[in-house]
């Protein structure tokens, strides 16, 4: 889904052409405002967002956004951008920033990049979740093991660090793995990382 | 030479005519009966005189050629009184006659030459104020430019489909017809605020004249972050006057707001244009800014000539402005705003009768 937001009537109804044209769903708003109040699916979206508009500006917007903790990917339509302009969209993470009037492709390009980029993100969000989830499932036991483990600890050592026998850590090891649907150590270790379990261990 | 530069007439154009025509038979009939020592033909100056108001230079020259005319009649049809005072004052008549047409033709030239130079002041102060519009404008006529060129591409890609739809391909070029009108709309008015054509007034909408400036000046008004409200009464009386110079004058007073404001840094920055009738007789226009405000208890300062508070700027803004509202019947002047700004006004008589009167007046 592509969201526009242009005050410029003329601009989001050329844009509605374009992206219809090539098959894109599209929804347009005059304002930023009226965009933060309606409602955004639940399917990958590119932002396309014009500079300079009375009220808040699409600068001003994006930061608004990035404190508000939503990210969508960003593509910006000026009439006339400058350095500076283009230097902070760009830094606060900008897809790209172009020129009106733009190259249609150009455009097209920066938001299928902006499509796939988000579906990434997506993904990712997805499966951190659901690493999250399956990481409540352990028992506190488990994940005592699992947190020595990617430090590297051997089983032995493990043992006498939580003062059970080497049995318990190999079944609690096991359990883990299972629980975590994990096949190897790597994928272990990737996944704690993930987790943001090596500073949480200490 | 040009006469009523300004103006086109509005008072009957038979009237003045009438009066002087009939003046003149007045003249005639007293000097012929009365002796000829009473030299009741001197006031044929005053029909000169009345002539120049409605006449061009040979017009002139024509009625005092009529006057001597009469004069001379006058004198040999005259029977009473002595021939040799008669003759003297045959000659002073004639020289009076003959001096006020002199004199009345030199001082109506130079009213045209200061009419002339006025108007090209007035356009000179338009172009460069034109000139501080040029960001403002580019963006009016890219951005319909870029939904032409965006359409154009869309159209494109539905004719090339397979099959081609010929339906969305048509509905993208309307579009692009509609834009391009729309660009092609602001050059227009551009051109219109450019270009040198001698005053002329019309009828016309206060409200329009300021909708039609704020399309040019609105990308300026938005990039600089200032809110602008506008409350346009409906119904307003038209107004007499010449579109061009009165849109000047509201082009200034908002480029001075926006420039006020931007002196005083993030604050809260609005711009308020109202139009309203003052009473039965005025419109009212009224600028409202949030900018630096007046500099205490000298008001009035701001439209002298060459005052200015500007880094750039000539000084003849306001003095221009309240010139070309003063030479439309209206005044044009400024308070403070509470907390903070200064709300510009000016009034334009109604089109009515009564404008005929003032319209007359200044009619020079």
């Amino acid at each position: 889904m592509i969201f526009v937001i242009d005050d410029d009537r003329s601009v989001r109804e050329s844009l509605d052409d374009l992206f219809s044209s090539m098959g894109l769903e599209m929804r347009s708003f005059g304002s930023t405002q009226e965009f933060l109040q309606s409602e955004r699916p639940d399917a990958p979206t590119c932002l396309v967002l014009d500079v300079k508009m009375p009220g808040q500006n699409g600068l001003d917007f994006q930061d608004q956004l990035e404190k508000l903790n939503i990210h969508f990917p960003i593509v910006f339509i000026t009439g006339h951008g400058d350095i500076p302009m283009t230097v902070r969209a760009m830094k606060a993470g900008a897809v790209e920033f172009l020129t009106k009037p733009f190259n249609d492709q150009d455009l097209l390009d920066a938001v299928q990049f902006g499509l796939e980029k988000d579906a990434v993100r997506r993904r990712e969000i997805a499966e951190f979740a659901e690493l999250r989830e399956r990481f409540a499932t352990l028992s506190s036991g488990e994940q005592q093991v699992m947190a020595l483990v990617v430090q590297g600890r051997l089983n032995k050592q493990i043992a006498v660090d939580l003062g059970v026998s080497e049995i318990t850590v190999k079944v609690r090891r096991g359990h883990l793995m299972r629980k975590m649907q994990l096949k190897s150590l790597a994928e272990l270790i990737r996944a704690a990382d993930k987790l943001g379990m090596s500073s949480a261990a200490k | 030479m040009k006469r009523k530069l300004d103006f086109t007439s509005i008072t009957a154009s038979w009237f003045l005519p009438m009066v002087t025509a009939a003046l003149a038979i007045v003249i005639f009939i007293a000097d012929t009966v009365t002796d000829l020592e009473i030299a009741i033909a001197v006031f044929y100056v005053a029909v000169v005189l009345i002539s120049v108001s409605f006449c061009h230079t040979r017009g002139v020259v024509l009625v005092s050629i009529g006057c001597i005319g009469l004069t001379v009649l006058s004198y040999f049809l005259t029977s009473n009184g002595s021939p040799h005072s008669g003759l003297a004052n045959l000659a002073i008549s004639l020289t009076a006659i003959g001096a006020t047409a002199y004199l009345a033709l030199k001082m109506a030239s130079a009213e045209v030459a200061a009419h002339e130079a006025r108007a090209h002041l007035f356009h000179i102060a338009r172009i460069t104020t034109l000139g501080e519009l040029t960001a403002s404008i580019a963006h009016e006529i890219n951005q319909p430019l870029a939904a032409v060129v965006t359409s154009g591409s869309a159209s494109l890609r539905w004719l090339g489909g397979q099959p081609p739809n010929l339906e969305k391909a048509a509905q993208a070029v309307e579009r692009m017809v509609k834009e391009a009108n729309r660009a092609s709309d602001v050059i227009g008015r551009i051109r219109g605020l450019a270009k040198k054509v001698p005053p002329q007034r019309n009828r016309l909408d206060i409200n329009e004249a300021v909708r039609e400036v704020i399309i040019l000046i609105r990308s300026d008004i938005e990039q600089n972050n200032i809110t602008l409200r506008t409350q346009l009464s409906d119904g307003l009386p038209s107004v007499y006057g010449d579109r061009v110079q009165l849109q000047q004058v509201i082009l200034n007073l908002i480029l001075n707001a926006i420039e006020a404001m931007i002196k005083v840094g993030e604050q809260k920055r609005e711009l308020l244009i109202s139009s309203m009738k003052e009473n039965s007789k005025n419109v009212l226009v009224a600028i409202h800014d949030t900018g630096v405000g007046l500099e205490q208890g000298k008001p009035e300062q701001l439209f002298d000539a060459f005052y200015t508070t500007k880094q750039e700027g000539m000084g003849m803004g306001l003095t221009i402005s309240r010139s070309i509202i003063e030479t439309h019947g209206g005044r044009l002047w400024v308070t403070p705003k509470v907390p903070r700004g200064a709300i510009f006004q000016f009034t334009l008589p109604a089109a009515n009768k009564k404008v005929r009167a003032v319209q007359g007046r200044s009619a020079t």
